[in-house]
């Protein structure tokens, strides 16, 4: 897993993700995340860089 | 009264039809010697429960001349007391049937199929072919075929008669058991009165309901859902397509997951997931049923109900598959949900893999160390199996919340993209498991060839005069021992060293051959497609250790000391 920056351009991408959400219900908003993951999970594909990104993802939430 | 339609009581009674059902074989109670005559007597191997694993075992025992004894507390096939009872058979479980002899008679009576399509909504999701699956094209049996357990499970009682050597005994209900260093004790019940027998090996085969479980104080890993089903068994005046469809979110079933899959004698099979924890006894009444049917099918479309059963999805994995002289196998040892065929099928494989080691065990072609082998191979089938039937049972009956999301989300992209087609999960159909820790094959430490723990398929491949053979052939010639396959050309060295294993052990050794060449070995075939390679998993100069219940024990390349090592150690002689 990547924890160094490695997107050309942070802060479009940043507010790339927040557009798509642009007058979307909140129920709209969370199928569209479920949906985003599935399709980058796919780009990633190497299991032990996902395995790590759920872990982190899932780090100091409770 | 007949109604047409038998209550169906929910303690997952199998119950059929008055005048529309099935008749059932009985078979005859016969007075045992040990009521006749009183004395105790010992059996090399006694297997309680006969149904479709504990016919199988018995059959495969029978062919090779062992002794055993059957006990079915029943009179008949089809039995009461499980649950949603099979209807579609593996490739693999039907080789096994071939080699059994029963085969053509599944065949005739069976449907094929090979077309699956599932729908959400009203939508085509995807669509698969498995004919057009390498893995399945080579066997000369097909992917799958349908058919009523029971048939197959009366086949099995047939060809056990026409075989001897096993005694079936119907009737007869185990009711107590223990066992110690030199033999087992069963207490039997039956129509003539009690009586006690010994045995040196015990097989439960008596399914989710096994009493063995606890005299033998059984660890289980156990995992129950709220998920519930309801399956109806139908004829209808126009039928649908021969194809196994599903549906994830049927429009016609409150958006609930429907099957729809055809049997013999024309019966379709059409299983209903239901609310959660939903009342089993109400949705199973004929007129619930009928309304569900009408729904799907139009109000056209005359149907006439031949059985149905309500079940509730759990899973359940014996952590020891053998305890003493008990060997757990088929509802007995596991229990999953249907999806994906991976109950009745995983029963017959592990008859099949524990059938040859008992047999060479007993006829001291084995060390009884081999008989280990069986829990290291069939526990591995069996936690795969809960596994991914589990992950279905998931996707079928998400939790609400995320898991509820990530289904949508999976649906909506599906229909799209092709990768997230693999996403939907209605069931994995159940393949031969691969054992990839077992002490009875040796496997290739250097990376290589990736084969021995694998199925062996039954391809088929010409004799010396021409005419086609399969492997299944092969394996009834060699009659329990190991099968040597050598693929090529072989030195005067390497054709002495497999003449001196014959002698010496119980293997067999064929040279294969390309559609030229001539032979060194007395014994060869020639496989010019190149099948028998193929499902050796081999490729060039090689050669296939292949086991009575045709999975590849080990294969290399030169006919040397490695060889050797490989029987001794599929034989349990050697760890």
């Amino acid at each position: 897993m990547k924890t160094t920056l490695n997107l050309a351009d942070a802060d479009a991408f940043y507010e790339q993700l927040l557009d798509v959400h642009g007058g979307l219900t909140r129920e709209q908003s969370e199928l569209l995340n479920a949906r985003l993951i599935l399709l980058l999970a796919n780009q990633v594909g190497d299991p032990q860089v996902l395995k790590d990104c759920l872990a982190a993802a899932r780090q100091r939430l409770e | 009264m007949s109604t047409g339609y038998a209550d169906a009581a929910f303690t997952n009674g199998y119950q059929f039809t008055e005048g529309t059902g099935y008749a059932l074989p009985e078979y005859p109670f016969v007075e045992p010697p040990e009521l006749k005559t009183g004395e105790l007597r010992r059996y090399p191997v006694v297997i309680a429960g006969g149904g479709i694993t504990g016919l199988t075992l018995a059959c495969a025992l029978a062919r090779q001349g062992i002794a055993a004894v059957l006990l079915d507390e029943d009179n008949t096939v089809g039995v009461k007391g499980a649950s949603s009872r099979g209807i579609c058979y593996t490739q693999k479980s039907l080789e096994i049937f071939h080699r059994l002899g029963i085969y053509e008679r599944i065949a005739a009576k069976g449907i094929q199929w090979s077309v699956g399509r599932t729908f959400a909504g009203k939508d085509e999701v995807y669509a698969f072919d498995l004919r057009q699956q390498s893995g399945y094209n080579l066997s000369t049996q097909p992917p799958f075929i349908n058919i009523q357990q029971f048939y197959i499970e009366g086949y099995l009682v047939e060809r056990i008669y026409q075989l001897g050597t096993v005694d079936l005994r119907w009737q007869s209900r185990v009711s107590a058991f223990e066992q110690g260093p030199e033999f087992a004790t069963l207490t039997v019940q039956t129509p003539a009165g009690e009586y006690r027998l010994q045995a040196d090996h015990v097989i439960d085969a008596t399914g989710s309901h096994s009493p063995f479980r606890q005299w033998c104080e059984a660890g289980v890993t156990r995992r129950q859902g709220d998920d519930r089903w309801c399956i109806a068994d139908v004829r209808f005046s126009t039928r649908p397509p021969i194809e196994r469809h599903t549906w994830i979110e049927a429009p016609f079933n409150e958006n609930r997951a429907v099957w729809q899959h055809l049997m013999g004698d024309e019966v379709w099979r059409i299983d209903y997931q239901m609310a959660p924890d939903t009342d089993a006894a109400a949705n199973s009444r004929e007129d619930v049923v009928r309304e569900r049917l009408e729904r799907q099918f139009g109000t056209d479309v005359k149907i006439e109900i031949v059985w149905v059963g309500p079940y509730a999805y759990r899973s359940e994995c014996i952590d020891e598959m053998r305890h003493g002289r008990v060997f757990f196998m088929g509802d007995a040892a596991k229990v999953v949900s249907p999806f994906g065929a991976r109950g009745g099928n995983t029963g017959v494989a592990d008859a099949d893999n524990l059938a040859w080691k008992l047999a060479a065990v007993l006829k001291k072609r084995a060390a009884p160390r081999l008989l280990d082998s069986y829990h290291e191979e069939r526990h591995e089938a069996a936690r795969q199996n809960v596994l991914v039937t589990n992950r279905t049972a998931r996707f079928l009956r998400p939790a609400d919340g995320a898991e509820r999301l990530f289904r949508s989300a999976a649906l909506s992209l599906a229909r799209e993209y092709g990768f997230a087609r693999q996403l939907i999960n209605t069931g994995r159909m159940a393949i031969a498991n691969p054992y990839t820790q077992s002490s009875a094959c040796s496997y290739n430490e250097h990376g290589g060839v990736i084969g021995p723990g694998l199925s062996v398929q039954n391809v088929s491949f010409n004799w010396a005069d021409g005419s086609e053979g399969v492997v299944n052939d092969l394996l009834q010639w060699a009659d329990g021992r190991l099968l040597v396959l050598v693929f090529g050309a072989l030195s005067a060295a390497a054709a002495q060293r497999l003449r001196a294993l014959g002698l010496g052990w119980p293997v067999c050794s064929v040279q294969v051959l390309g559609a030229e060449g001539s032979a060194q070995a007395r014994e060869f075939v020639r496989d010019p497609k190149g099948h028998l390679q193929g499902a050796c998993h081999v490729f060039g100069h090689a050669w296939a250790l292949v086991r009575p219940d045709a999975y590849l024990a080990a294969s290399g390349e030169a006919v040397d000391g490695h060889l050797l090592q490989a029987v001794e150690k599929s034989l349990g002689m050697r760890s």
